[in-house]
Order: C-alpha cells, then structure tokens, then sequence
C-alpha cells in the first residue's frame, strides 16, 4: 500500500509537515498516554488556556480529566525522568501533536481541538530560545501554504515590572490587548507601556534574539498586544497570524513560573501550539 | 479590499459621516433601501450595515476588517478585536438608575433589569453584591415603576426619558461612545491602510 496516494484533508497534511519539520530539529514526540487525574490541573489553572475542564469518574472512582492542554502534562513527564539520564546540555525538547477539550471563547460547549506544539525544558540558553522562536516561523511557514504570515513578539516580563505597581492591572491588560491607547490614557496606564504599544520598541534582551532570526525578519513583528496572560508567560510571548485566517493560528512563549510551580526551580521553559483546526480557514478575498 | 461593518441606525449614519467626510464615501449608503452592502471600487472598499450587537461578531471572525461599534456592546459583548479608536460619537454614559424613592435593602437579592447582562453581572460582581439579572430587550423604565425590577443598568444620554418616569441614576458605570474596533488578524496584513483610516478619522 502506497501512504502517499492518500488523500489528506489541509489539517492533516499540515500536521505531518509540522512533525517532519519537529523531528529534523531533534524534538522527540510525546503521546499523552492516558488521562491525568482532575486534581493534576485544579491546582495549575493559571496555565490553563480555558478553565474549564471535562471531566468523568474512573472505575475506580477517581475523577479524572480528558486532557485540557498538552503543556502540563509534558512538564510533569520532564520531572518524572528526573535523576535519569538527560541530555549532556540538561535540556529537553518534545513535540506532539494531540487533540484537547476546552470551550472556547464565546462558545457554548466543549469542542476538540487540534494541537501540534513544542516544548522546550531545562537549562535554557538564549540560543535555545531563537531556535523555539525559529521552529514557530517555520511552522507559520509551513502551515500558512504560500499564504503571508507574521509573528508578533513582545516581552511580557516587560509589562509585569511596568505594572507591577498598578492598581487595575486587568483593565490595562485588557486595554494592551485591545491596543486601545485611549483607554490606557483613562486608566492612568505607565507612560512607558503606552510608549511600547505605539512604537513597537524593545529592549535589547529582545533586540539580541531578533537579530539572530535574520532569515525572517520582515515576517517578526514587536507587539505588545501580544501579552495578554501574565500569570502563564513572564518572558518572552508570541503569536502567529495567516493572512485569510481571522484569528492567531500560534501561540507560545516563555513559561518558567509552571516549572516552579511544579518544583523544578532552576528550570526554564518556552513552548507554543499551532491550532491545527484554523488551517482551513477560508480565504478573505 | 477593506471590508466595514457599520451599525444600523443613528449611530451608525453618524459614523457614516465622519467616513464620508474624511473621503470615505459609498454613494446611496444613507438613501433608505433594503440594500445593506455598498462597495466603492475605487477606494476597494466596501461597506455593510449589520445590526448594531452583531458589528463585533463580523469583526471578531474576519467578515469586516474594521467596524465601528457602541462602547456599550463592546464591554457587553467583550470580543478579542483590537479597539483602535474613539470615535467620539454618540457620548453617552452607563449607569444604573431606579425609582426617585428607591431605598436599597442589601439583605435582599438585588433585582435588575438590564439588556447588558454581563455589563450589571461584572458591575455587581466587582462590589460583592449579589444580582437577578431580569434581560429584557427594551422600555426597560417600565421594569422599576411596575416592580419588576429595584433597579436597571441602562444606557443614559440625557436622562429625559428618566426623568419623565420619575427615575434617577444612583450609580455611573460607564462612559460611552462609538469605537473603531478591527479584526487582529487583519490588521496585520491591511494595517497600513487601516492606519491611514484612522489617521483621517481622527
């Protein structure tokens, strides 16, 4: 039987090129092998996507949960091969490409949704770094079909010092969000952070990784509007977006507060997922 | 091709015109029709009335690249669109108003009618206080005189119509006023034509 002949639908094919191109940068896959138990996430939901997490009892009673998200469980993996052999450089790279439950924004029930990603653990180098940020433009790249892409960075720990000491800081998150500088203003949001939004400015720890992505450097954007979740990522974030596509195809970033929320303190991690489902998206004109 | 969705009605025509005089026309878009698209091919523009609610549904999921919308359905209806603009049209502000003689009682369960449901929920929400929302989708003075509600969370331009129905504002919520709301996506793919938009808008 000739694979090739197969007729794949656009999602399918964009995942096998997704895990083609993982495999060649030396990520290994990860299969989620069975469910988590419920009370794995109830304590993590700071790094939940959506909050909301399906759920159903075991046979043995135990409530547990069908899979919300992919990052967690990969971290956990990472911390239960612990004191076993590691890589020489004490990183760890994974990718996967798996279906999760959440309800999306707006919506009114649970949906599956398609997941492929890379995490990226362990003792990270700036160098590991530009190559997750290279892996994402690659992947926008390749999902995007000949289609332009872009990806938006900004430096989220950036926000969380300027904000640190604000009194509304969900309402100026959300303004970031929106890019809605006159209600930045109304809040009394710091100057700088209005400074970053309007200039797409950044600091030079940025700057660094930016210039090593030399290939794509019409393709990266500075964006501050790119934060949104200081509780998930305190580096660097990241959004992809397809033209014809309505809505950021990936997102990623840096996620060190999981890894010590979950005790592994010198640890750092940066991952993102490509939603596979919005590769079909119709084209706008 | 620059899509825009425009809410029906007098604020929309409002909006309309400040388009229109920035140099963004689509002739016959104010004559009274059944059309609702209107394209200016020059300008590879085009224009749509849609209702009011729905404008950043058609912005949220690409239909229109940009649109204009209350700030009022936009707290309402809290969707992931960038906010570029304030149009400065249509001011009006968000609050809660009931009977002249209106005492709370704060042992009970607050009754209020509103057509904003998440607006009086996050409202309530943020000073403890819990609610029945009652959603209804206007007349809503008639909800405290006839006793279907304490209070509601309504729009309030110049308080005649309060007024007239011996009601008052006891909270302020909110100021309102039209936005220019586009979609993320497309903002970055036509963000240099959406930008001169607002640059002559503004």
């Amino acid at each position: 039987m000739n694979l090739l002949n197969l007729k794949l639908r656009p999602e399918e094919r964009a995942a096998l090129n997704l895990r083609n191109l993982y495999e060649a940068c030396g990520y290994s896959f990860y299969r989620m092998s069975r469910f988590e138990e419920y009370d794995f996430y109830a304590d993590k939901k700071d790094f939940l996507t959506s909050k909301r997490i399906l759920t159903f009892t075991d046979i043995n009673g135990k409530l547990m949960a069908l899979r919300p998200d992919v990052t967690l469980s990969i971290i956990k993996h990472v911390r239960l091969q612990d004191g076993q052999v590691k890589n020489s450089d004490g990183v760890q790279k994974f990718y996967y490409d798996e279906k999760v439950y959440r309800v999306p924004k707006n919506a009114d029930s649970f949906r599956e949704i398609s997941q492929a990603g890379v995490e990226c653990v362990g003792r990270l180098s700036d160098e590991n770094i530009c190559e997750v940020l290279e892996l994402a433009l690659k992947s926008l790249e390749t999902v995007a079909d000949g289609r332009n892409f872009v990806l938006d960075i900004a430096n989220a720990g950036l926000i969380a010092e300027l904000l640190d000491e604000s009194k509304n800081k969900s309402e100026i998150l959300k303004c970031i969000a929106a890019k809605n500088i006159h209600g930045l203003k109304t809040l009394n949001a710091p100057e700088k952070i209005i400074n970053l939004l309007e200039s797409g400015e950044f600091d030079e720890e940025t700057a660094k990784i930016i210039n090593s992505l030399k290939n794509y450097k019409d393709k990266i954007k500075i964006d501050y509007s790119a934060v949104s979740n200081l509780n998930y990522y305190n580096g660097l974030v990241f959004r992809g977006f397809i033209e014809g596509v309505p809505e950021s195809i990936l997102s990623g970033g840096q996620y060190d507060g999981l890894l010590k929320l979950m005790g592994k303190k010198n640890s750092r991690a940066v991952g993102f997922a490509v939603y596979l489902d919005l590769v079909r998206s119709e084209k706008n004109d | 091709m620059i899509n825009i969705a425009l809410p029906k009605g007098r604020l929309g025509e409002k909006v309309y015109k400040l388009f229109a005089s920035a140099g963004y026309e689509f002739p016959g878009i104010l004559d009274k029709g059944r059309r609702l698209v209107f394209e200016n091919e020059k300008l590879n523009m085009r224009c749509f009335w849609v209702k009011p609610f729905d404008v950043p549904v058609y912005v949220e999921r690409g239909t229109a690249d940009i649109g204009a919308a209350g700030k009022d359905i936009l707290l309402e209806r809290n969707p992931d669109v960038y906010e570029l603009l304030d149009l400065k049209a249509g001011f009006c502000r968000m609050a809660v108003a009931a009977k002249n003689d209106f005492h709370e009682d704060s042992e009970k369960i607050l009754r209020v009618a509103t057509e904003f449901p998440n607006i009086a929920r996050n409202y309530y929400a943020g000073l403890g206080r819990e609610i029945d929302v009652i959603p209804l989708r206007g007349s809503l003075e008639l909800a405290p005189v006839l006793g279907l509600s304490d209070v509601i969370v309504d729009i309030v331009e110049t308080g005649t119509t309060l007024r007239e129905n011996n009601l008052s504002v006891i909270n302020f919520i909110a100021d309102l006023s039209a936005r220019l709301i586009a979609n993320k996506s497309a903002y970055k793919f036509k963000g240099e034509i959406i930008n001169e938009i607002i640059k002559k808008l503004s």
